[in-house]
């Protein structure tokens, strides 16, 4: 997703003024469209979720609110939105990977990209296996987040998101047979 | 099995204390099966890490639309066409101006008492002389024809493996489409 996708730019947003709130949509905007993307929104209403949970950021700061893990607030909030969007998240989430292996190098050779793809699909058929929860924490584990954050987006302990995060690991190194 | 392979992925993560972490820094030099539990469980966070740009990958790519393409070599296969024949123009066929003595010749009234004649029976879609010698006019010679292989027409990928196709256009003179045929 190339910076050019974003259909509002932050200015138009009325966030300029917010250098803060720029900083962290500059360093945020990419892992939450990629957190929601994985979770099972389209591509145009991962773009609007992220615009929506900036929005209420700006307005949530403006009202003087006070917001110390900004990045998990972030977070949570997208995540949140999402799950009020997501009618139908699992059949959503179980789409077969098609497509999409265009990330390979143009000097790939057939049998590369046949075992990639391959990997991939393994890959994919093993995330369907994982629970809700463990797939949320790898998601959000991708996209940066320390464990205490997972936690306060999931609403769990730190201590199970560490045992949930192991657990969803172990389960996809044993099915892809890594 | 140690006990300390429980560790082993919030040791990954650096989410365990400085005392735990030593703890993990000095078994994992002095056990070799932890040392590969490791490294699986670090590729496996690499794979999935690409996984996600992979599916972000994928449904990005499904904005385009698959007729994006097809609409681009038409539109293509027009500028050709307009290009190669900049000066050509159509001529219509003349349409026939009723004469002034035929426009002058009265028109009989049909009298009191006597049976108006009866009107000729037209069919519903009889089509006029005028019109009908126009139809006779069709632009029978093909100026282009254009063969497009299927893989050229849609991204990689979309077409499903062991499947393939070629679209011919046929376009006449006027840049009008003759045919469109996909043969194998």
């Amino acid at each position: 997703m190339s910076d050019d996708s974003v259909p509002l730019s932050l200015p138009l947003l009325g966030l300029a003024g917010s250098s803060e709130v720029t900083t962290l949509y500059r360093e945020l905007r990419k892992p939450l469209l990629r957190y929601l993307v994985c979770l099972g929104l389209s591509s145009d209403e991962a773009q609007d979720v992220v615009q929506d949970a900036f929005l209420s950021l700006q307005r949530h700061l403006a009202s003087d609110g006070k917001q110390e893990n900004t990045r998990g607030w972030l977070f949570r909030v997208a995540h949140n939105q999402a799950r009020n969007r997501q009618a139908s998240y699992h059949r959503r989430f179980s789409e077969p990977l098609d497509g999409g292996m265009d990330f390979l190098a143009d000097d790939a050779t057939p049998e590369q990209r046949v075992l990639e793809k391959e990997k991939f699909r393994r890959l994919a058929a093993a995330m369907r296996l994982l629970t809700e929860s463990e797939r949320e924490c790898l998601l959000l584990r991708a996209g940066g987040l320390r464990y205490r954050e997972i936690g306060e987006v999931l609403g769990m302990a730190v201590s199970t998101v560490g045992d949930t995060v192991e657990r969803a690991i172990k389960k996809l190194a044993e099915k892809c047979n890594v | 099995m140690c006990d300390i392979q429980a560790k082993l992925v919030a040791w990954l993560d650096r989410e365990l204390s400085s005392d735990e972490a030593a703890d993990v820094d000095r078994h994992i030099k002095e056990c070799r099966e932890c040392r590969d539990r490791l490294a699986t469980y670090k590729q496996m966070s690499e794979d999935f890490d690409v996984y996600c740009d992979v599916v972000v990958a994928g449904k990005t790519r499904r904005r385009v639309s698959r007729w994006a393409p097809v609409l681009a070599s038409a539109v293509a296969a027009g500028v050709v066409l307009f290009l190669a024949f900049p000066q050509r123009r159509i001529e219509s066929p003349p349409v026939l101006a009723p004469t002034l003595a035929a426009a002058s010749v009265p028109v009989p009234t049909p009298r009191a008492g006597e049976a108006a004649p009866r009107k000729a029976v037209r069919r519903r879609n009889a089509v006029p002389a005028v019109q009908k010698r126009a139809m006779k006019w069709q632009p029978t010679e093909t100026a282009v024809q254009i063969a497009i292989p299927a893989e050229e027409m849609f991204p990689p990928g979309a077409i499903p493996e062991g499947m393939n196709f070629i679209a011919e256009l046929s376009i006449a003179p006027d840049g009008s489409v003759q045919q469109v045929r996909l043969r194998q």
